[in-house]
């Protein structure tokens, strides 16, 4: 199997081999070129001077100036070697004439035998007048130590910097397999249907966990949605099957017992008035489906909250009136906003429309609408009925979430859901609050934004 | 009123058509968009109701924005399974007059066919409504009844101008939320009611006559006959 930590680090390897090689082959070059030829030029000023002395001074002179030179100097440094005509020794720490030595100017590296031992040795040779060979030689053994240093190094270099590599790789690729391993695990299993499983995020930071950890966060949200959807589902399975049922009892009883006209007309207006039902409960979904798609924010216009909810509670009036309940509108502030007239209307009166199911005669509903600090505009409803549990109150804006309190009232349990979604549209929240006691349901729309993209 | 059906489901339009009958319209039907269209330029009616979907996944509108470049201003009345507030407008732009979703209930069909019917008729610059011994001045913005002045609210005198301008015809609670608080949501609690019941005690004392009928299974008419 490729991977991916195993290519990485092979190219780091190579990298480094790359860098190392930057580094050594000048170095070599340097070595070589510029030791050695400036070694040969040492080799060649000597034997320059040696002519001169011979020039000068002529052969015997010489012989006794090697002569002394040789008795002088560290064995092996310098190899000097006089002969005459027919290459006989004159002078010199050198047996004989070398064989492998070219008979051009210039130097020559070759192998000699110098006391007993094979020396590479790089000479320089000249001719002299009167037929005499001069040859000044060096020792190139002095420096194999050094070399072989210089070129272990760079071996141990190279070795370190494979092992370090290859190891890396095999750890890094463990490493990164293992936790792509799980995470893929994890993943197959959440697609096998385990949408509770969650993918291993340490708390370290690193990449792979930011990854598993917004992985993990889309997966809530999956799982939210899905969760959504599946409630939504069974309750509008649930919710339109009480309907349905009621209407099928009612018509295959009315074909089975055939009861006179007067009755029988009575059901079919029951039935009708349960389709009804049903109808209302598609709606009220449509209605949902349109608000939550946005499509409504293309109509958005500035509109003033408080007259819109002034409208919606002089609608109510008559009905909170014919309850016996105390119902008071306040306004305050600049309540403009940027929104739909409409859906603000039908917020407004759901909200209205649940206080009203639930205070007792003689109770009280108060509605206010008030820009808040922060420029916020609020539409708050608050009443002194029985509220909602603190438990209920996160999943009160749920899709067909009716409370305790509720289950007996009239209504499909989208009203809510509807201000929820509304609220959303508007870019703002439906907070579920106490009133104690009672419910204060605020609707917070905020201005600035949605104003200036209007 | 001579009434056209442009209905291509078999059921709802012998529901329709029967129903218009029953009530004592004229009714013509036509089973797709050719035969509407040829029918309706032919001969004049009052009212046509036009399904949105016909065969041949010919839009309604299409025929309504025809007939309107021909010249034909025939009330029409848009039937549609499509309830979006922007299909709504659309239908109302094409030329529509009016717009009922399915599925509707017959009464509602009824009523806003008779508005639309009647709406050449009712709706001048009248300065007076009149039903029975109830008047209304426009201009003044007076009411009265017999010797009596009856004081109203804002939004019950537009409630009460909307039922006596169809006096004799059903309004359903949908046409009055519409018409006289712009809403077009169903509000969960009978409101409409508790607002006709209101206009009634001001305007029917005991001593009087009733002059706002209950329509069971529709809404209200306002009419001076028993």
């Amino acid at each position: 199997m490729r991977s991916t930590a195993a290519t990485w680090a092979l190219s780091y390897v190579l990298l480094g081999l790359a860098a190392l090689a930057a580094f050594a082959v000048p170095l070599w070059y340097a070595w070589n070129v510029t030791i050695f030829s400036g070694r040969q030029e040492i080799l060649l000023d000597d034997a320059q001077r040696l002519t001169e002395v011979f020039n000068r001074d002529g052969v015997a002179a010489l012989t006794a100036h090697i002569n002394a030179r040789v008795g002088m100097q560290i064995a092996g440094e310098r190899t000097l070697l006089l002969t005459d005509s027919s290459y006989h020794r004159l002078a010199g720490n050198l047996a004989a004439w070398p064989r492998d030595i070219p008979s051009n100017s210039g130097t020559h590296a070759v192998w000699v035998d110098l006391a007993g031992q094979a020396t590479r040795t790089l000479f320089a040779q000249s001719t002299l007048p009167g037929g005499y060979h001069l040859l000044v030689g060096r020792d190139l053994s002095r420096f194999v130590p050094l070399e072989r240093r210089f070129t272990w190094g760079l071996l141990a270099a190279v070795t370190f910097l494979l092992l370090v590599g290859v190891t890396g790789a095999i750890l890094m690729r463990r490493k990164v397999l293992t936790r792509v391993q799980d995470i893929r695990q994890s993943v197959s299993a959440i697609m096998q249907g385990d949408l509770r499983h969650r993918l291993p995020a340490a708390k370290s930071g690193d990449e792979l966990d930011t990854l598993s950890q917004t992985l993990n966060g889309m997966l809530d949200h999956i799982e939210y949605l899905i969760r959504g959807i599946s409630n939504v589902s069974n309750s509008i399975a649930h919710d339109l099957r009480t309907p349905l049922a009621e209407l099928r009892s009612r018509l295959e009883e009315l074909a089975l017992t055939r009861p006179p006209p007067a009755e029988t007309f009575a059901e079919i207006d029951a039935a009708v008035a349960d389709v009804d039902r049903v109808m209302r409960i598609f709606n009220a979904l449509l209605r949902l489906a349109e608000i939550d798609s946005g499509a409504r924010r293309s109509g958005f216009v500035r509109v003033d909250a408080a007259a819109v909810a002034a409208e919606v509670v002089e609608f109510y009036e008559p009905a909170a009136e014919q309850k016996g309940v105390v119902f008071s509108f306040q306004a305050a502030g600049d309540a403009a906003v940027a929104g739909d007239p409409v859906l603000l209307a039908q917020a407004v009166s759901n909200l209205i429309d649940n206080s009203l199911k639930s205070v007792s005669e003689r109770g009280a509903i108060s509605v206010r609408v008030e820009q808040r600090a922060d420029g916020a505009v609020q539409i708050a409803v608050a009443d002194d009925g029985p509220g909602i549990a603190d438990a209920d109150k996160p999943k009160a804006a749920e899709r067909f979430f009716r409370g305790d309190a509720s289950r007996g009232s009239p209504g499909v349990g989208l009203g809510l859901s509807i201000v929820d979604a509304v609220a959303k549209l508007h870019g703002g929240v439906l907070q579920l609050l106490d009133n104690h006691p009672g419910l204060l349901a605020q609707m917070v729309l905020p201005v600035g934004p949605v104003r200036s993209a209007r | 009123m001579k009434i056209l059906v442009v209905e291509d489901n078999e059921r709802v339009a012998r529901f329709v058509t029967r129903g218009l009958r029953e009530a004592g319209h004229t009714v013509e039907h036509a089973d797709n968009g050719r035969d509407g269209m040829f029918i309706a330029a032919s001969e004049p009616y009052d009212v046509i109701v036009m399904d949105r979907m016909l065969p041949g996944n010919i839009d309604g509108l299409a025929i309504i924005e025809a007939l309107r470049k021909a010249g034909n201003r025939t009330p029409i009345l848009i039937l549609s399974a499509l309830n979006d507030v922007d299909e709504r407008i659309r239908g109302l732009r094409s030329g529509g007059d009016d717009y009922l979703t399915k599925p509707f209930a017959f009464g509602e069909l009824l009523a806003r066919l008779d508005a639309l019917g009647r709406r050449g008729a009712n709706h001048g610059a009248d300065r007076t409504l009149q039903v029975g011994d109830l008047r209304m001045d426009l201009l003044s913005r007076r009411v009265t009844r017999g010797s009596r002045t009856i004081t109203l609210q804002p939004r019950e005198f537009k409630l009460l101008e909307y039922l006596m301008r169809r006096a004799n015809q059903v309004v359903t609670r949908t046409m009055l939320l519409e018409a006289v608080w712009d809403y077009n949501f169903d509000p969960q609690t009978n409101v409409v009611d508790v607002h006709i019941s209101k206009l009634r005690q001001k305007i029917e004392l005991d001593s009087e006559r009733p002059l706002v009928r209950t329509v069971r299974n529709a809404g209200y008419m306002m009419t001076e006959h028993e």
